[in-house]
């Protein structure tokens, strides 16, 4: 029934749930700000600290968990289509760790050498994250059979656990104080929250998001058994390695950004189809939206679980998200 | 009749498969379960070898119920090929018939002589022999599926059940396999009780037939009484023509239509009547 | 390999053994201060006071000992994981064993601020039991047994979960770095107080040999074991204490190890076959074999830094880990 209706109502609703998730994440935390104070500082009417605590240290965030929500909604999208599992997910595959030993490498060796870390920082998550992913690519490649989904997941969930143990070995030998960084990157704390890092999350979005929606029907096709898309006449392998550049860079973008976030690739797309159907047309934009939500409110409870400190919103995440896939584990049975 | 089983009710969680069904099983002969996909056989199979529990009714051997006996000493007793079991990779052939010995070892598992006789007899009785060094998974299917009667063989048990021991053999291999059964019905006196897909095959090498229905027993017998249209019908949904088979003289179903739904639908509710 | 499995058992055993003892005296004569092999001859029949022979015993002898006792925990707790699930993925580091030890390790610390040695190791261990616990739990929840890949992602997910709660412990309580410490995956600084474990992989192992004839019928089919009249539920029920124990005791030595439990019963059923009578005694001596080994390369490659075992573990097995994939489970193809 609701798979063929209008989408809009879901839209709209995920859009309202959206806005509202905004506005609590913008006042909520150390010194929180009140709706009519959030309001009068936003058109410029407030007292300074609390413009300080707005557009420097709350917008910036939101924006970013907005952004890197979206993005990862996006990722896990597109991976449970192309490897044809469900089950799916950036965190759980290895990009986020492929992601993670570049950048860790990279605070920790070469950190002087890169002018605007900001910047640079996405870049050398994505260049690291797309080496992982060609080599989990490689790897699942069978000359007679193609690409093989199945395997794919498998040799990512290999590759997640060595390079976590490489990262071990890199945060063993490494000073406490920057022990301290990775490790919360790891747990995925959004440690960029300023706008230089906005600034170098936006464009990713800004073109991969729209190109992917574009392609939403190649992406139903590419969604069915290999030899109907075939039959079908999509040109299997060029469309299927260029999407899953994307998805792949979305996702460490992202995750260069943010730290270590697992689950959000899995839920926000099992939750879109779940209201909307399978059909990327539709699911695409529903999942975009409940991406954006799911950080957001991951954020909010790690910010306000403690007054002292905050729980990183990647550790948030994984608590709700890791039961959720195991109870999808056990419905595929 | 050594083997009882009385008003037995087999499910999973809420659901009911097999309802209230009983019969004996002729000792010394070949008993066939027949029935559609899903209708309960391979259930009501693995329930009468404690595989499942049931939740009513008894499964009686010998005058003692099965599910009080030490499951040691029923192995001793019965055994059980599962269907289509798939082989632990790189196991021997006479490393897997020797597990048949299982219920008589104790601690370690040393094998004294008797077992060793009792493994060589099997893999003669079963023409595997030659192949006893080789590994499991570099066979045929035929052969390996004679390496798994091998096996039962070797528990040395009046009575072995095997769950549809042909699937995935092709004609000959079918014809092999049960031609094998036979024979050890016929020299050992061995009771064997299996789940067949082939109708023909059933009629051709059993002695007792057991047709079933969505966890109901339609009707038990000899080839002639249950190789019927009446029960065909009850059992398949299917309008059969049912012949004689040139060389063995046993019936045999020629051929055969589906049945048009409204028919179906009338039978279902005789079905239904004749077990209440 | 093949004129290997012609051996009789015991021989095989035996020889291996030897090999074992030889590469143990090599490895204690090897390290930052130089000794010779009559050196450690001599440090194993005398106590003295000179500094060679105090070195030797209070140093390289337990880390040796260490070695042998890990890897030989490891490796048959992976080939038992492996026979029950009748997975040929299945490894303790893989299944959430390890991260539920840290997890429940990081809340030791909190818990108790000067946690010692006892108490971090019964921390592993229950952390180490309920990682394991969910994951065997998932796994066998279905009638059919869970396909390799499901276990494996399983596990994953488990993995990130239990990792998720051991990140955000050590972060909000100030102790990564002396978690990191723990589960980093080395011998480094190993002493005899460090053998309170030992009694009890000794009697894990132990009965992990007693219980062998038992998991080879297991391993076959569930039915069939039901069938030959084995109580089977027992019988998975002592199997999976005895994992917990040793994976358990393993973590609390020596940390973070994934893919020794996957790597050493493939290998050992390359040189003894299928039955697990053969394949867990041979898998202990192998596994302390490959401990061993892999500690000597991690002390001496880059003197006098170590180089992180869990480093050198990963390297190798991910490569592992891969061709099984690639093979659909048989690494002897």
């Amino acid at each position: 029934m609701h798979k063929h209706s209008s989408i809009w109502p879901w839209l709209t609703m995920m859009l309202l749930l959206l806005v509202s998730m905004i506005v609590i994440g913008l006042s909520v935390g150390y010194s929180s700000l009140g709706i009519t104070q959030l309001f009068s500082t936003f058109i410029g009417n407030g007292k300074m600290s609390d413009e300080f605590i707005l557009f420097s240290v709350r917008l910036p965030r939101v924006v970013i968990l907005l952004l890197a929500g979206m993005a990862l909604a996006v990722s896990g999208s597109l991976l449970q289509t192309l490897t044809k599992n469900d089950l799916a997910d950036p965190g759980i595959i290895g990009i986020n760790a492929g992601a993670g030993i570049g950048i860790t490498v990279v605070y920790l060796f070469a950190r002087d050498h890169f002018a605007n870390f900001a910047y640079a920082l996405p870049i050398v998550g994505f260049l690291s994250a797309i080496a992982t992913a060609f080599l989990i690519y490689l790897f699942s490649y069978e000359k007679s059979k193609g690409i093989q989904p199945f395997r794919l997941v498998l040799v990512g969930v290999g590759f997640a656990a060595a390079l976590s143990g490489l990262m071990i070995m890199l945060i063993s030998s490494a000073e406490r104080s920057d022990v301290a960084f990775i490790s919360s990157w790891l747990a995925g704390n959004v440690w960029g929250a300023d706008w230089p890092f906005v600034w170098a999350l936006l464009p990713w979005l800004v073109i991969l998001v729209p190109f992917v929606l574009y392609r939403a029907n190649s992406l139903n096709i590419l969604g069915l058994s290999e030899h109907t898309a075939i039959g079908l006449g999509a040109s299997m392998n060029k469309e299927r390695i260029l999407l899953l550049v994307i998805a792949v860079a979305l996702a460490a973008a992202a995750v260069s950004v943010t730290g270590g976030i697992g689950f959000v690739g899995l839920m926000a797309p099992h939750i879109a189809k779940s209201l909307v159907g399978p059909k990327h047309q539709r699911f695409l934009p529903v999942a975009l939206l409940i991406g954006a939500i799911l950080l957001l409110i991951a954020d909010v409870i790690g910010r306000s679980i403690l007054t002292t400190s905050t729980i990183p919103v990647g550790i948030v995440v994984a608590i709700i998200g890791a039961p959720y896939f195991l109870y999808l584990l056990k419905k595929q049975g | 009749m050594r083997l009882k089983i009385n008003n037995i009710q087999v499910g999973y969680d809420d659901q009911t498969i097999v309802h209230d069904l009983s019969i004996e099983i002729p000792d010394g002969k070949i008993t066939t379960i027949i029935g559609a996909n899903g209708c309960g056989k391979s259930t009501l199979l693995k329930a009468i070898t404690r595989i499942i529990p049931h939740q009513a009714g008894t499964v009686i051997l010998d005058g003692e119920n099965i599910q009080k006996m030490n499951t040691k000493v029923l192995a001793r007793e019965l055994a059980i090929l599962p269907q289509s079991p798939e082989s632990a990779s790189g196991l021997l052939v006479e490393e897997l018939v020797s597990y048949g010995r299982y219920p008589y070892q104790k601690g370690f598992g040393n094998l004294s002589q008797k077992d060793r006789d009792m493994i060589d007899w099997a893999l003669e009785a079963t023409s595997t022999a030659e192949f006893r060094k080789r590994p499991v998974d570099a066979l045929s299917g035929g052969q390996r599926q004679r390496v798994w009667i091998a096996m039962a063989l070797a528990q040395e048990t009046d009575i072995i059940f095997l769950d549809e021991p042909t699937t995935y053999l092709d004609m000959a291999h079918q014809l092999e396999v049960l031609e094998l059964l036979q024979q050890l019905n016929v020299k050992e006196g061995r009771t064997i009780v299996m789940v067949l897909h082939d109708l023909n095959q059933a009629a051709r090498f059993s002695d007792y037939i057991i047709a079933m229905n969505a966890g109901h027993l339609i009707k038990a017998g000899d080839a002639t009484e249950v190789m019927t249209n009446e029960t065909l019908r009850d059992v398949f949904n299917i309008d059969a023509v049912i012949g004689e088979d040139p060389r063995t003289k046993k019936p045999m179903c020629i051929t055969y239509n589906l049945l048009k739904s409204e028919e179906r639908a009338s039978k279902k509710s005789e079905v239904h009547d004749m077990v209440v | 390999m093949k004129y290997f499995r012609k051996i009789p058992l015991a021989l095989q055993l035996v020889f291996m053994f030897v090999v074992l003892l030889i590469v143990m005296f090599v490895a204690i004569s090897f390290g930052a201060a130089n000794t010779t092999l009559a050196d450690v001859w001599y440090a194993i029949w005398h106590s003295s006071d000179d500094e060679k022979t105090n070195l030797l015993r209070e140093i390289r002898f337990p880390r040796v000992l260490a070695a042998v006792a890990v890897g030989a925990a490891l490796a048959v707790a992976g080939a038992i994981m492996q026979g029950v699930t009748r997975n040929p993925l299945a490894d303790p580091g893989l299944l959430g064993l390890t991260s539920g030890a840290n997890a429940a390790l990081a809340i030791g610390f909190v818990l108790v601020p000067n946690l010692d040695y006892s108490g971090a190791m019964l921390a592993c261990f229950i952390g180490a039991a309920i990682g394991m616990a969910i994951v065997y739990s998932i796994g066998s929840s279905s009638k059919t047994g869970m396909s390799p890949l499901k276990l494996v992602l399983a596990g994953a997910a488990v993995s990130m979960f239990l990792q998720a709660v051991a990140d955000g412990t050590g972060l909000l309580f100030q102790i990564s770095k002396d978690v990191s410490m723990w589960t980093s995956g080395g011998l480094q600084g190993i002493s005899w107080s460090a053998f309170v474990v030992m009694p009890i992989i000794i009697v894990a192992l132990i009965s992990s040999i007693i219980i062998s004839r038992q998991l080879t019928i297991l391993s076959l089919n569930e039915d069939v074991a039901v069938g030959l009249g084995q109580k089977t539920f027992v019988i998975k029920t002592m199997m999976f204490i005895i994992v917990v124990l040793l994976a358990g005791a393993a973590v609390s030595i020596v940390g973070n190890l994934a893919f020794i439990g996957l790597m050493i019963p493939h290998i050992v059923r390359g040189l003894v076959g299928a039955d697990y009578r053969a394949i867990i005694p041979m898998s202990m001596i192998v596994g302390g074999l490959f401990m061993v080994v892999v500690d000597l390369i991690g002390r001496t490659m880059n003197a006098p830094f170590e180089t992180p075992i869990v480093a050198i573990v990963s390297v190798l097995g991910l490569p592992f880990f891969l061709v099984l994939v690639k093979r659909g489970g048989r690494f002897f193809a």
